[in-house]
């Protein structure tokens, strides 16, 4: 263990996991707000890639050049903080992307600048819909952007020629998604569940989602819901017996009612982003609305946390990787995704990122090095865990409007 | 010659031009998108487009967050308030009687600014815990019940602002504080000043009382214990504390400073969003910049967040105006 970096991070380093709560209160917004202004023919507040010497990109997807391809010298890749393994003592320092550069002799410019999905897409949006390279060959985004990014036109599509490794080790579950049927336009990076998270040591065992609707001295008050809407209504609907990855407008309005009744009741005390986390250590919230990882990472600070697969199912979401249209470097980026789909590499990633990873074969490649760490039934779900999740449906432009204007009724934004 | 005189006439202008270019740069040119962008129509993925119709926005956004303009203004008001109540005697000692540590103690109200807002107000998270180092122990004492708790209430958050903005209060009044004259107050005292009594157990009584009250039916708390409680603090302030010259020379002349103090802290406070959220994250302790926050950056809602920015803007330049002639301001921009 101690000259392998595989063991799991650092309580310090997860702390702030990768939904950071204070979305740039200042910049960013300023950022955002400029970039929404922009015309598409500034480059808006994306890095403009180095003008390196490959060949211009292809304007419109499949470039069917007969000489073989072969990797550029850089690839731009933009990702959420804490997202990937990271040396312990070199926070700069990628052990996955050094060994893609011993690979392909490809360097990895790596940004952690997704903080949120609306602000990041605020960001490429002017480029791609003035019909340019973004500066980005890779992005990571969850799967409900992601399908608004294919829905658009604006990513590239897959040469899965290219991918052996994603063809043969992307686990079942992911394959066909709606918004993706043919699953060459995006590729999972890791997964996470959002279920009951609470603090074993005061509320006991609990296991279904009834408890956040019961009124009790024991966590009255001290629950949480998720300001993420899709993480919360989809809960609710689980709660009310259905299913969120059919989810229609009246379910939405239901769903509100019902969330109405538990604010009323007193019982929620807050809807947060994973400030919860902290809060679940520090016994101000008790049960909460909780992500996998959050809790998992938490574990070392109070043992007593759990994270619970509820009774009714959990949500599964899932970010995912996209090559945005127009991208400079495509069979670099498709070479990447190829490889982080090596089973090896990405037991790396898991290991230290605390997510469920979409690769089979990871299991047994982390066995070899961290056979505690490989039984973790966060990190690899059991085919009955994975048969109780939902993905929460892709919704239409329309759709998403009407879902966030009743959550936000029911938030108070 | 001639050049000599344009030099002349030119130089208020070239001086204030830096000041000027800032202000067009950073202030005018990104208030002109904004009000721009609070008459587009549409939606991040299709893009934005231009229509003096969409003025309804305003109207819209008005009747729908109205709410959470109501209770900015309570917040914002309440918090003034109580860093009213803190700040005077607080300035007023180191005005008076800090002598020779007066430097220091001044020093010590600025102090908290060398660290970042936001580790501040998530210090107060550990503070009003609900099993933190205040409450944990009265608590395990009985003097609370188990279910007691401050955050995720209008009180933790009012208490934040309170506290981030004190500094703004404390140090116009100081600095007009400072400014007088003692030799008035010793006039005055000639002049049989005494202490102010029974007007002032009277008077404080009664401003306690209101005071109590209003903040507690503000916050939607009891408001017979506070107005009670008010009661009393100001009986016993108004008795002991409040003299006649003190009265009649000291307070008006630190009007001005009291006047400054209040806007200083008025205005960032009703737009506060921190406190909001770090301290409340309940629905119901929402408050307007958390609203126009979410606006922009998570719903990609341009045209509202702006609308509702520009309202606002105009309600505080309102209220402010309104303030200024019921205080006066001729008094703090004349000379005297």
């Amino acid at each position: 263990m101690s000259d392998q970096s595989a063991g799991p991070a650092t309580p310090a380093t997860t702390e702030i996991s990768r939904r950071r709560f204070i979305q740039g209160t200042g910049l960013v917004g300023v950022s955002a707000f400029l970039a929404a202004c922009g015309t598409s023919g500034t480059g808006s507040a994306t890095p403009t890639p180095a003008a390196s010497g490959e060949a211009t990109a292809a304007p419109s997807g499949e470039p069917t050049d007969a000489a073989p391809q072969s990797p550029s010298a850089e690839l731009n890749f933009a990702n959420w903080p804490l997202y990937i393994d990271t040396d312990d003592e070199d926070e700069t320092k990628h052990k996955t992307l050094e060994d893609f550069t011993a690979k392909y002799g490809t360097v990895v410019s790596y940004s952690e600048v997704i903080n949120d999905n609306e602000e990041f897409f605020g960001t490429i949006r002017p480029a791609l819909q003035g019909g340019q390279d973004t500066g980005w060959d890779l992005v990571v985004l969850t799967d409900w952007m992601a399908a608004r990014l294919i829905r658009l036109g604006w990513v590239e599509t897959f040469d899965l020629a290219n991918m052996p490794n994603k063809e043969a080790n992307l686990q079942d579950v992911y394959k066909g998604v709606d918004f993706d049927p043919t699953d060459d336009h995006h590729a999972p990076w890791q997964s996470g569940m959002t279920g009951l998270g609470y603090d074993s040591a005061v509320t006991g065992d609990l296991t279904s989602l009834e408890a956040l609707w019961t009124d009790d001295p024991r966590w009255t008050g001290k629950v949480t819901f998720l300001t993420e809407m899709r993480d919360t209504i989809g809960l609710t609907l689980l709660k009310l017996g259905k299913d969120p990855s059919q989810a229609a407008e009246a379910d939405a309005d239901e769903a509100v009612a019902e969330i109405q009744t538990a604010l009323d009741a007193g019982i929620i005390r807050a809807f947060t982003g994973n400030e919860y986390a902290e809060d679940l250590v520090s016994g101000n919230v008790v049960l909460a609305m909780a992500w996998s990882g959050d809790v998992i990472a938490k574990q070392a600070e109070k043992e007593s946390l759990v994270w619970q697969l509820p009774d009714e199912g959990a949500m599964l979401w899932t970010d995912n990787m996209l090559i945005p249209k127009g991208a400079q470097h495509k069979y670099t980026a498709e070479l990447f995704i190829d490889f982080v789909y090596d089973p090896v590499i990405a037991a790396q990633i898991a290991a230290w990122v605390n997510y469920v990873t979409p690769v089979k074969g990871a299991k047994e490649a982390l066995a070899a090095e961290d056979p505690e760490l490989a039984e973790s039934p966060l990190i690899f779900p059991s085919d009955e865990v994975l048969a109780n999740v939902k993905i929460f449906k892709s919704l239409t432009e329309e759709e998403e409007t009407y879902f966030n204007d009743q959550f936000s009724a029911v938030t108070g934004n | 010659m001639g050049a000599r005189r344009w030099i002349v006439r030119l130089t208020p202008y070239l001086l204030l031009a830096p000041g000027m270019l800032w202000l067009l740069v950073f202030y005018v040119y990104p208030s002109f998108q904004m009000f721009i962008s609070s008459f587009w129509s549409g939606t991040l993925e299709t893009g934005f487009t231009f229509s003096l119709d969409n003025w309804t926005t305003y109207t819209d956004a008005l009747s729908r967050y109205e709410p959470q303009f109501l209770r900015s203004l309570v917040y914002g008001g309440a918090a003034t308030i109580v860093c009213f109540l803190i700040a005077y005697p607080l300035a007023y000692t180191i005005a008076f009687r800090g002598g020779r540590y007066k430097n220091l103690l001044l020093f010590l109200v600025i102090a908290p600014f060398f660290t970042s807002f936001l580790l501040r107000t998530q210090s107060w998270k550990i503070i009003l815990g609900d099993d933190g180092i205040l409450f944990g122990p009265l608590k395990d004492l009985g003097f609370l019940p188990p279910e007691f708790r401050v955050l995720a209430t209008p009180a933790a958050v009012v208490a934040g602002i309170a506290y981030n903005f004190l500094p703004f209060m404390t140090l116009p009044i100081y600095v007009s504080l400072e400014k007088i004259d003692v030799r008035l107050v010793e006039a005055a005292k000639d002049l049989y000043a005494g202490p102010w009594r029974p007007g002032g157990t009277l008077a404080g009584g009664a401003l306690g009382a209101i005071v109590g009250a209003v903040l507690a039916g503000a916050l939607t708390y009891p408001i017979l214990p506070l107005a009670l409680g008010g009661a009393l603090l100001g009986v016993v302030v108004g008795t002991f504390f409040v003299s006649e010259s003190f009265l009649r020379v000291v307070l008006p002349l630190s009007l001005p400073g009291v006047f400054a103090g209040s806007l200083l802290t008025f205005i960032p406070a009703m737009g506060d969003f921190v406190n909001a959220e770090l301290l409340g994250g309940s629905p119901q302790t929402r408050m307007i910049g958390n609203v126009i926050q979410s606006r922009f950056l998570d719903n990609n809602d341009y045209p509202t967040a702006a609308a509702l920015s520009f309202i606002l803007m105009a309600a505080i330049l309102a209220m402010v105006a309104i303030y200024a002639r019921l205080l006066g301001t001729r008094e703090l921009t004349s000379a005297r």
